[in-house]
């Protein structure tokens, strides 16, 4: 009897994983591998866009604590995500505030959203795979964007 | 406390001359193992509500507390976890499952007196106290933030 318990509500979880339509289509497997997305913005691409975040993406590479960095520019904020390295995620806050100021520095008229968080990482990937579709309008991606930035002020 | 007395301490040397001797680093190896693959199967949920839900590292945290206390309360009731408790001792109590573990087994205990006495009464006897002192705790641990940023330290 009791086996057949636990057997049923196994079963009974296993279909109902199929109840959830809102999975990651295709780059489902950025959560694990190093993607090395290239820097994009949602807006047009012109030169001095590309030379922006392209530099942008340079001088947070260059911090050898973290890897796997995205770039996104919308309309007026760029977000930045990027992975820690394990050994490294202790100090996750001190390395977020460099990030912060060497931007701040460096880039003082734009407006940066930065975070570490692997959840925030996938939702960027996810966006540039949806950007590379030329049907995907720019009011769209932007209203994306925006999401993913409430999402990541969102605190418990 | 008063001194022990004659008739105390000489029972005292022969109860430790009788008493088996625990194997204290077996046990403690055996948790950590033990307690070690409940937080693997805990990141794992992280990772999944992280991947298939909107949560973030950040919110996370809270639905996996409430799927592994859940899947511990299902594993109490179907027996599974007083096997587990008995082979790992600390290691299956110390993480949170040990308070779902804790809920369900008293209410399996009082079971036959009755659904309100029994059950009711008795279903938070051990578990009452974690939420007693976490919810207090929290409240202090709360306040003083509070003040701090008021006076501006933080």
């Amino acid at each position: 009897m009791r086996k057949i318990l636990i057997t049923y509500f196994l079963v009974i979880v296993t279909l109902l994983c199929a109840c959830n339509d809102d999975e990651p289509k295709g780059n489902g497997i950025a959560l694990l591998k190093t993607t090395n997305p290239a820097p994009l913005s949602l807006e047009k691409n012109t030169k001095k866009e590309l030379d922006l975040i392209g530099a942008i993406e340079q001088d947070v590479e260059s911090f050898k604590e973290l890897y796997d960095v995205s770039v996104l520019k919308g309309k007026e904020d760029i977000l930045v995500a990027y992975k820690v390295r394990h050994m490294q995620r202790f100090h996750m806050k001190k390395i977020e505030k460099k990030i912060k100021k060497l931007l701040k520095e460096k880039y003082p008229e734009e407006n940066f959203i930065v975070s570490s968080d692997y959840k925030i990482f996938l939702e960027a990937v996810e966006l540039e795979e949806n950007l590379k579709d030329p049907n995907y309008s720019t009011e769209k991606a932007e209203k994306r964007l925006q999401e993913i930035i409430k999402l990541k002020k969102e605190l418990t | 406390m008063g001194g022990k007395t004659k008739e105390q301490k000489q029972y005292q040397s022969l109860e430790q001359k009788h008493e088996v001797k625990r194997p204290v680093l077996k046990n403690c190896i055996k948790a950590f193992f033990v307690g070690g693959l409940f937080c693997i199967v805990g990141q794992a949920i992280t990772y999944f509500y992280i991947y298939f839900f909107n949560f973030t590292e950040q919110t996370a945290g809270n639905p996996t507390v409430a799927t592994m206390v859940f899947i511990s309360m299902l594993l109490t009731g179907f027996g599974v976890y007083d096997h587990i408790g008995q082979f790992a001792g600390a290691g299956s109590a110390v993480p949170v499952t040990g308070f779902g573990n804790a809920v369900i087994s008293a209410a399996i205990e009082h079971r036959t007196e009755g659904f309100v006495l029994g059950v009711g009464g008795n279903m938070f006897k051990l578990a009452g106290s974690v939420i007693l002192f976490g919810v207090f705790s929290a409240f202090v641990v709360a306040l003083i933030k509070v003040l701090l940023i008021k006076w501006g330290v933080i």
